[in-house]
C-alpha cells in the first residue's frame, strides 16, 4: 500500500506540473492516528501530502462534480468512486473528457476506531476500478459474496416486524442530510425535500416524516445506486441504509434485470425507461 | 455532602417521581439523553452522547401555535405552550456550557423567547464532571475545565465513595434540600482529568476578524458536503426554520432545527442567496462559532465537546481549521481582494 | 451633529405568535404589486410603527413573511408587497375582509428625529420605494421640521413604477418637495427620463453638505448608487442611510438566519448607515 502511496503521489505531482490536470483529488492525513479526510491538490509541491493507506474511508466522486469548470482534475479512484463516476457520466453530471481517473485497486477500507473492515468493504464486489485512465498498483481478486445476506433477512419478516424495523430505523434519523449529500447519485439541482413550495418534505422531525424522506430517496436513487455504500458510513445515526438500497436493487433486478449501475458509462434507469415487456404485476 | 453509588437508583426513582429526569444512557445503538425510569441504568462513563441534551430545551420540532376558523367563520391563533419540570442529570461541563449560550440566545438581547424560556424555567441542571475525556474532546482549550461546571444548579463530582454534590444556585439549593434523605456526609476523592486534544486559541478571534475574505475558507469548504451532521449534533447551534402544517381547516405553526450549511437557509423569495455557495456557508458557520457570538454575547459558541470532530463525514475538524488560523497570514489574498474591492 | 441610528429595540407585544387580522383594504399598484392594508379583526390598528420598521404577515395557511410598514393611517398599517415567491403569490389572492396574522413592529427606524432641519435625498429603485414610503411620508406630514426633499427613483419599465399617483400627484404638492423618476426601458406612454439609477442621480447635480441620503434597493442598484454617492457625489458614510433585507424567519434576533456578522438583521436593523456597514463583513452581501 506504501507503493501505492509513493506512486500516486509521483503521477500527481507529474500530472500537476505537466499541466495535464489543475487539481488532483485523493485523500491526506487528518488530525488523528488513522485518520484521513478528502485532499485537493493543486500544486506539485504539495502532492507530498497525498496519502493511500486502509483509513481511506472517504469516496472520491462526488467531488469531482464540485470541481467542474476548473479544468481537468485528476480523481482517485478504487471500484467504489469508479462505478460513481461512471454513473454520473450516465446522468449527464460528468464528461469523462473532465477527467483523468488515477485507478486503485483496493483491498477494503477500515474504520479507525475498531480497526475492523467497514461493511461497505466488507459488502464490495467491486474492489478494483472499472474505469481508469491509469491503474496504480496490482489488480486484486474480487471476493465471493451474497451482498443480499441482510435483504433476505429482511424479507423473511412478517409485515408488522418489517413495519417495526422500519420505525426503528427511521425514528433515529436526525435529518441531517448527509447521506443525500454524499451520494455520487443524489444530483439533483434541487432536491424534492428542499422543494418547500411544493411541499413534499415537512420540516417536522419524526418517524413518518424521516421514513418518507428516506424511503423517498431510496427509491429515487434504488436504479442507479452504485453500491458505494458512502451513505451509510456517513450517516451520524448509523442507519442502516444500504440494506434499503440492495432491497430496492435486488427487486428490481428480478423485475426488470437492472443489473448493477455504475460498471460503465452507458447504464440504464429501469426506474425511468418504459418498456412495453416490463413487468405489470400490479395490473 | 455525599451521595453513595448505592442511593442512586433511588434518588432517580425519587426525583422521577416528580419531574421528568433525563441520563446520559445507552439505548439500543445509541447514545443519548434518555428519559429516566426505574430500571434504566445511567452509565456516567462513556464520553459524550452522539445527540446532545439541547432538545430538551430546544426541540428539534416545537410546535407554537394552531390556528384555523370556528365555526363562525372567525380565524383563531391559539398558542401551544408546553413545559415540565424537568432533570438533566449527570450533564458534562461541555454541554452545560451549551446552555449558557443557548441562555444567551433565546433569553437575552431583547426578547424572552416565549417558548424556550418556561422550559428553561423548569429545568434543573445537575452535571456530573468528567470521569475521563475521548479523543476529541477540547474543552480546556475553549476556557471550559472537564473538572468543573460552574453554570450547573448542582455539581457531581464521582468518586469511589460515590458522587460528592455541591449546590451551585438558589434552584440547586432547594433541590438539595429535597435530596437530603438520599445524601450523608463527605467528599469523594478523584483525579483531575484534562484533554488530550489542546489547540491553542490564543489570538484566534483577533486573527478572524481580519480574515472575512481570507483563500482559507476556499481551501478547507472544498471538502464539505454541506450537510447538516455538524450543526445537529453541535450542542450549541440553535438555528431553527419556521414552517407549518396544514390538515383541512386546520393547521399549525411549528419551529425546527435548520442549519447553516443548508442552501435554502437564506435563500430569500426570487432566488437570490446571500450565502449560496457552501464556502460562505462554511465561513458563517465558523465564525458564527468562533467571532460573531462572542462579539454578541461575549462567549465563544464551540463548547469542545468534540461531537462535530467525530461524525463529520470528511473529517472537517474545527479543531484543524483553529490550529490553521492560529498558523495563517492573515494578510494573504490581501492584493486579490484590494483589486475585487475597486473593481466592485 | 452625527445622525445616530438606534438598534436592537423591543417594541413587539407578540415575539412569534401573530394576532388575527383582516385586509382592510387592497390596492393594485403594478401588474405584480399590491398594497394591503391591515386592521384588527375588531377594525383597529394593530400597533404603532416607526418609519423604518417591519413586521411579519402571514397568509395564515401558508407562512409568513416580512414586510416594512409602507405607510399606515388611524386604523390600519399597510404592507406593499410584490409578488416574488410562494408567499407573496397567494398573497396577492388576498382580498377585503379576508383573515391574515400580523406580528411586530420589530427592528428599528430611520432616525427621523435627528434628520430634522436636514435636506433628504431619497433614493429608491422598483418596490425598493416602499420602506422608503413610511419615512417621506413622515417628513412630509411635517414638512416644516425639513429641508429639501428629492425623491430619485427610477424602475425597469414605467409599468414598474409603484405610488405612481403619489409621485405624480400628490408629494410634488408638498412645498421645497422634488420628484426624479426615470425607468430603464423607455415604453410607449413615457416621456421622461430613460436611464440607469446611478448615471440619472449624478446627472441631478445634488450637493450632499446638510444633507441625509436615504437608500433602497436592489443588490445591483444598491452597490452602483452607493458607488455614486460614496465617490462621485462625495457623501461621508455617516449620511448615507440604508434599509436591508435578509430572509427572516423569527424577527426578533434568535432563529440566526439574517445576519451580517454579528448583527441580525431583523433585530439590529434593517436600518444601517454606511458608516455602520463599512464596520460590518457585508460584502459578499
Amino acid at each position: 500500500m506504501s507503493d501505492i502511496q509513493t506512486t500516486l503521489r509521483t503521477r500527481a505531482a507529474e500530472l500537476l506540473s505537466s499541466g495535464e490536470v489543475v487539481e488532483v483529488i485523493g485523500w491526506t492525513a487528518g488530525r488523528f492516528d488513522n485518520q484521513t479526510t478528502p485532499a485537493f491538490i493543486t500544486k506539485a509541491e504539495d502532492a507530498e501530502s497525498l496519502v493511500f493507506n486502509e483509513y481511506c474511508v472517504n469516496t472520491t466522486s462526488k467531488f469531482s462534480l464540485m470541481e467542474r469548470g476548473l479544468g481537468k482534475v485528476a480523481v482517485c479512484v478504487r471500484g467504489c468512486d469508479s462505478r460513481g463516476i461512471n454513473r454520473m457520466i450516465t446522468d449527464n453530471q460528468l464528461k469523462r473528457e473532465e477527467v483523468h481517473l488515477i485507478g486503485i485497486p483496493c483491498t477494503g477500507m477500515k474504520d479507525r476506531k475498531t480497526g475492523e473492515e467497514l461493511l461497505k468493504c466488507r459488502e464490495c464486489s467491486y474492489r478494483n476500478p472499472v474505469v481508469y485512465d491509469e491503474l496504480i498498483g496490482e489488480s486484486v481478486t474480487e471476493p465471493e459474496l451474497n451482498r443480499f445476506d441482510a435483504v433476505e433477512k429482511l424479507e423473511a419478516m412478517d409485515q408488522a416486524e418489517r413495519a417495526a424495523f422500519f420505525d426503528s430505523v427511521y425514528e433515529r434519523c436526525i435529518r441531517c442530510y448527509a447521506c443525500r449529500e454524499v451520494c455520487p447519485v443524489c444530483t439533483c439541482k434541487s432536491c424534492f425535500v428542499d422543494q418547500l413550495a411544493a411541499g413534499w418534505q415537512g420540516k417536522r422531525s419524526n418517524v413518518a416524516e424521516n421514513k418518507f424522506y428516506g424511503l423517498t430517496r431510496v427509491f429515487h436513487v434504488g436504479d442507479r445506486c452504485v453500491e458505494c455504500g458512502e451513505c451509510q458510513r456517513a450517516c451520524p445515526m448509523d442507519l442502516p441504509l444500504m440494506l434499503l438500497n440492495r432491497k430496492m436493487i435486488k427487486d428490481l433486478d428480478l423485475l426488470f434485470e437492472a443489473g448493477e449501475a455504475g460498471l460503465d458509462a452507458e447504464g440504464t434507469n429501469p426506474l425511468g425507461t418504459y418498456d412495453v415487456n416490463d413487468v405489470e404485476e400490479f395490473m | 455532602m455525599l451521595l453513595a453509588k448505592d442511593r442512586l437508583p433511588q434518588l432517580l426513582d425519587h426525583l422521577a417521581a416528580q419531574a421528568r429526569v433525563y441520563v446520559p444512557a445507552r439505548v439500543g445503538e445509541d447514545t443519548r439523553f434518555a428519559l429516566y425510569s426505574s430500571g434504566l441504568e445511567p452509565d456516567f462513563e462513556m464520553v459524550n452522547t452522539s445527540l446532545p441534551p439541547k432538545d430538551l430545551l430546544f426541540p428539534q420540532a416545537q410546535s407554537m401555535y394552531r390556528y384555523g376558523f370556528d365555526d363562525n367563520g372567525t380565524p383563531f391563533i391559539d398558542p401551544v405552550h408546553d413545559s415540565d419540570n424537568t432533570v438533566l442529570f449527570g450533564v458534562r461541563p461541555c454541554d452545560v456550557q451549551s446552555i449558557a449560550c443557548m441562555d444567551d440566545v433565546f433569553l437575552t438581547m431583547g426578547y424572552e423567547d416565549e417558548f424556550y424560556a418556561p422550559k428553561r424555567e423548569k429545568l434543573l441542571i445537575v452535571a456530573l464532571v468528567c470521569n475521563n475525556v475521548a479523543e476529541s474532546c477540547f474543552c480546556d482549550s475553549m476556557g471550559l475545565d472537564p473538572n468543573s461546571a460552574p453554570y450547573a444548579d448542582i455539581q457531581l463530582r464521582q468518586g469511589s465513595e460515590g458522587f460528592e454534590i455541591v449546590a451551585q444556585t438558589e434552584k440547586g439549593q432547594a433541590a438539595l434540600s429535597d435530596w437530603k434523605s438520599f445524601l450523608s456526609d463527605g467528599t469523594a476523592t478523584r483525579d483531575n482529568v484534562s484533554c488530550t486534544l489542546k489547540v491553542d486559541m490564543t489570538g484566534i478571534k483577533d486573527k478572524l476578524d481580519e480574515m472575512y475574505e481570507h483563500p482559507i475558507w476556499d481551501r478547507i469548504s472544498k471538502k464539505c458536503l454541506t450537510c447538516g451532521t455538524c450543526t445537529y449534533v453541535c450542542p450549541t447551534c440553535h438555528c431553527f426554520d419556521i414552517s407549518q402544517e396544514n390538515r383541512m381547516k386546520l393547521g399549525e405553526r411549528f419551529r425546527s432545527w435548520d442549519s447553516c450549511m443548508f442552501s435554502n437557509y437564506t435563500e430569500m423569495a426570487g432566488h437570490h442567496n446571500p450565502r449560496a455557495g457552501k464556502q460562505p456557508r462554511v465561513r458563517q458557520r465558523f465564525l458564527h462559532k468562533l467571532c460573531f457570538f462572542e462579539d454578541r454575547y461575549g462567549k465563544t459558541l464551540c463548547v469542545g465537546c468534540g461531537r462535530c470532530v467525530e461524525k463529520c463525514p470528511v473529517a472537517l475538524d474545527i479543531t484543524v481549521l483553529i490550529d490553521q488560523i492560529g498558523a495563517a497570514d492573515v494578510a494573504e489574498g490581501a492584493e486579490v481582494l484590494e483589486g475585487a474591492a475597486h473593481g466592485n | 451633529m452625527a445622525i445616530e441610528i438606534e438598534h436592537g429595540h423591543v417594541r413587539a407585544k407578540e415575539q412569534l405568535v401573530p394576532i388575527a387580522c383582516k385586509v382592510a383594504a387592497v390596492s393594485e399598484e403594478t401588474s405584480d404589486v399590491k398594497a394591503f392594508r391591515i386592521q384588527t379583526l375588531d377594525g383597529k390598528k394593530p400597533f404603532e410603527a416607526l418609519p423604518g420598521q417591519t413586521a411579519m404577515l402571514s397568509v395564515i395557511p401558508y407562512g409568513e413573511c416580512m414586510f416594512c410598514v409602507s405607510s399606515q393611517g388611524e386604523d390600519y398599517v399597510e404592507f406593499t408587497v410584490k409578488k416574488v415567491g410562494y408567499v407573496t403569490e397567494r398573497m396577492h389572492f388576498l382580498s377585503v375582509g379576508d383573515s391574515v396574522g400580523l406580528r411586530g413592529p420589530y427592528g428599528n427606524w430611520f432616525p427621523y428625529e435627528d434628520m430634522k432641519g436636514k435636506d433628504i435625498l431619497f433614493i429608491g429603485g422598483g418596490i425598493g420605494l416602499a420602506p422608503l414610503r413610511s419615512l417621506l411620508t413622515y417628513v412630509l406630514d411635517h414638512r416644516e421640521d425639513y429641508g429639501r426633499v428629492d425623491l430619485v427613483y427610477s424602475g425597469s419599465t414605467k409599468d414598474d413604477l409603484i405610488f405612481l399617483n403619489d409621485i405624480e400627484n400628490v408629494w410634488p404638492t408638498y412645498p421645497n418637495t422634488h420628484m426624479h423618476v426615470s425607468v430603464y426601458k423607455g415604453t410607449e406612454g413615457w416621456d421622461g427620463e430613460v436611464c440607469y439609477t446611478a448615471p440619472f442621480l449624478e446627472s441631478l447635480g445634488i450637493e450632499p453638505e446638510g444633507r441625509i441620503a436615504v437608500l433602497c434597493g436592489g443588490p445591483s442598484l444598491f452597490r452602483t448608487c452607493l458607488h455614486s454617492l460614496l465617490e462621485k457625489v462625495g457623501f461621508p458614510p455617516g449620511d448615507i442611510i440604508t434599509t436591508l433585507e435578509m430572509k427572516m424567519k423569527c424577527g426578533i434576533g434568535k432563529c440566526g438566519r439574517c445576519n451580517i456578522g454579528s448583527k441580525y438583521i431583523c433585530l439590529d436593523g434593517p436600518v444601517f448607515s454606511m458608516a455602520e456597514l463599512e464596520d460590518m463583513p457585508w460584502g459578499a452581501h
